[in-house]
């Protein structure tokens, strides 16, 4: 089973912290977004192994936009 | 035929057996299919003793050549309640009976707009509760009437009369189309399940008035409502969780508004620290929080109840309480939009705190507040407008208002979260920071041509940077009485608590209908 993280915001991808293949537990930072000079960060709502990120820094998001796969065993 | 007693008490049961079978077994069970409930189950499930009223109001049913072909009970469902101990006045369309029209047939509605149901809410001072789920007019109608007739015949009155008097809260399950759709945004709480719709008019209207096919969700369904335009405050999962939202705001309110809210448990101790506040609020001033993390942590235990939390997301706001005492909480959310005003946000503070006035609850503002939004969208969206309606609601406001400085506070947006015209509480935390316009754009706007003709022009923006900074440090402006009172973001539940309850005496003696200062908003 895979979850995908959307951006629940317009913003501007800042930063990716994580890559295909690590493991990441529930609220870990994957993105950090930018909009109005603050850092969003978008966190893991499950433990699991990175799948696919779909966005790269500098990227424009919308709300709801797929930013990150996670794959659970 | 002579009178006998069991004669004529078997053909009330015989009566009542039919009313409580509704629309009959066909349209019951596809109610269930669709996992709705009947408006007799929604009623039965929402309060512990009903005594209904207009239980034996029937429709003659005819085909379309208009002759009779017997009677089904008629499309609303009435009466006066118990709710968690309250009287309560409930009713609802019966959407078994020809989809929940409007009661034209009868010498005088049950309820739906104004009617019964609405005038004993009324007359007796206790809050409404409705069950929406109906098709507004049909053709029909005008058949029952013999003639067409001008809606404006029909009154609204009541039903805008009640927002001033009593509680008003409205669940939709299935559709709330034309009528039924207008009388469920009439209130002061209002819930969705997520299947359910509300429109003006529905897809085959929209389809002949407009030539384009579009699905009813993508309509007027749940997500359109509750996170765009706002008609609807709360989203529910089904329907016991829309009548647990509708219970869960009527505790916070009094019956009507000559009383005042009723006091809740007072167990959660009021020198309760914040010790979490610190580490909810990161030391990182670009990082936002959790804004109802935060909340939780200041207010009682388990009290905080989120209203409209999908949509004009810059400002949360909903209810809890602090030592017992019914409150309404704001809050900018520097999530969304980094916390700056829009006019959605807005909108949603002049209708939230509107409603805290009406029903004597307490305002507590928690300010992390960059200014109005700016750009295309949000000037389209009419931002000013609405956000000089925001200070307008701050300023008419009639209960007490404690405003507590969390980080930004800049511009106009700041107005709508105190006002100086009353007691103009504000507690800062000293991560407070504040100003007309936050230094590093402000500094660019404000001195544009004294920067471009210096010598070195990027040397001599960091100078009157640095210079508008040292005077940012909120400390200065509580040595000036700027700020009423610095304090430890930890202690602020016991100060909030304090001057609530000693508020009180203000609240129970400011009882009654609002006198509004000004009766038009700009």
């Amino acid at each position: 089973m895979s979850i995908t993280v959307v951006s629940d915001v317009t913003a501007a991808v800042w930063k990716i912290e994580v890559s295909v293949g690590d493991h990441v537990a529930e609220g870990d930072d994957l993105v950090i977004l930018e909009a109005m000079k603050m850092e969003i960060p978008i966190e893991a709502e499950v433990s699991g192994t990175v799948t696919a990120i779909h966005v790269a820094a500098g990227d424009s998001v919308n709300d709801g936009q797929p930013l990150v796969t996670i794959g659970q065993p | 035929m002579t009178f006998t007693w069991r004669q004529a008490l078997a053909e009330l049961d015989r009566r009542r057996a039919a009313a409580q079978s509704l629309g009959g077994e066909r349209r019951v069970q596809r109610a269930h299919d669709q996992g709705r409930l009947t408006i007799r189950e929604r009623i039965e499930h929402a309060t512990s003793e009903f005594h209904e009223i207009g239980e034996f109001a029937v429709f003659h049913e005819r085909n379309g050549a208009g002759e009779s072909i017997g009677t089904l009970p008629s499309s609303y469902v009435a009466g006066l309640a118990t709710v968690d101990g309250r009287h309560v006045a409930v009713g609802g369309e019966d959407f078994t009976v020809r989809g929940g029209a409007p009661q034209n047939y009868l010498e005088r509605f049950k309820g739906g707009m104004g009617g019964f149901v609405e005038d004993l809410a009324h007359e007796y001072r206790i809050p409404l509760m409705l069950f929406m789920e109906g098709i507004g007019g049909d053709v029909a109608a005008q058949v029952t009437k013999g003639h067409a007739y001008l809606v404006s015949s029909m009154s609204w009155q009541r039903s805008y009369q009640l927002l001033g008097e009593v509680p008003v809260t409205t669940m939709i399950s299935g559709a709330a189309v034309g009528g039924t759709a207008g009388r469920s945004v009439l209130s002061h709480f209002s819930v969705m399940t997520q299947d359910s719709v509300m429109f003006a008019g529905g897809p085959p209207l929209v389809k002949r008035a407009l030539g384009i096919d579009v699905d009813k969700h993508e309509l007027g369904g749940a997500q359109v409502h509750t996170g765009l335009t706002g008609a609807i405050d709360n989203i529910a999962e089904n329907d016991e969780d829309a009548i647990a939202q509708m219970r869960r705001f009527l505790s916070y309110m009094p019956q009507n508004v000559w009383e005042l809210p009723p006091r809740g448990d007072r167990s959660d101790p009021t020198d309760r620290r914040g010790e979490e506040l610190l580490d909810i609020i990161p030391e990182n001033r670009r990082r936002p929080y959790p804004v109802q993390k935060m909340i939780e942590t200041i207010v009682d235990r388990d009290s905080y109840f989120a209203i409209g939390a999908d949509w004009g997301r810059s400002l949360s706001t909903g209810l809890a309480r602090i030592d017992g005492i019914p409150i309404g909480v704001v809050a900018n959310n520097p999530r969304f939009l980094g916390g700056a005003l829009d006019g959605a946000a807005a909108e949603k503070q002049v209708r939230f705190v509107d409603m805290c006035s009406t029903f004597h609850l307490p305002i507590v503002y928690f300010v992390d507040v960059p200014g109005f939004m700016v750009g295309p969208d949000a000037e389209r969206a009419n931002v000013v407008r609405w956000g000089m309606r925001a200070i307008q609601s701050m300023i008419e406001a009639e209960v007490p208002v404690i405003t507590v400085h969390v980080r930004k506070a800049f511009g106009m947006a700041v107005s709508a979260t105190s006002n100086p015209d009353r007691l103009g509480l504000r507690l800062a935390w000293p991560s407070g920071e504040w100003g007309d316009l936050p230094v590093e754009g402000g500094v660019e706007a404000g001195f544009r041509r004294e920067i471009e003709a210096a010598d070195d022009p990027e040397a001599f923006r960091r100078l009157v940077e640095e210079r508008m900074r040292a005077t940012v440090d909120p400390w200065k402006t509580a040595e000036a009485f700027g700020v009423e009172q610095m304090i430890d973001p930890r202690d602020t539940r016991s100060v909030v608590a304090a001057h609530l309850n000693a508020s009180l005496h203000a609240l129970a003696t400011t009882l009654g209908p609002q006198s509004r200062q000004w009766r038009i908003r700009p």
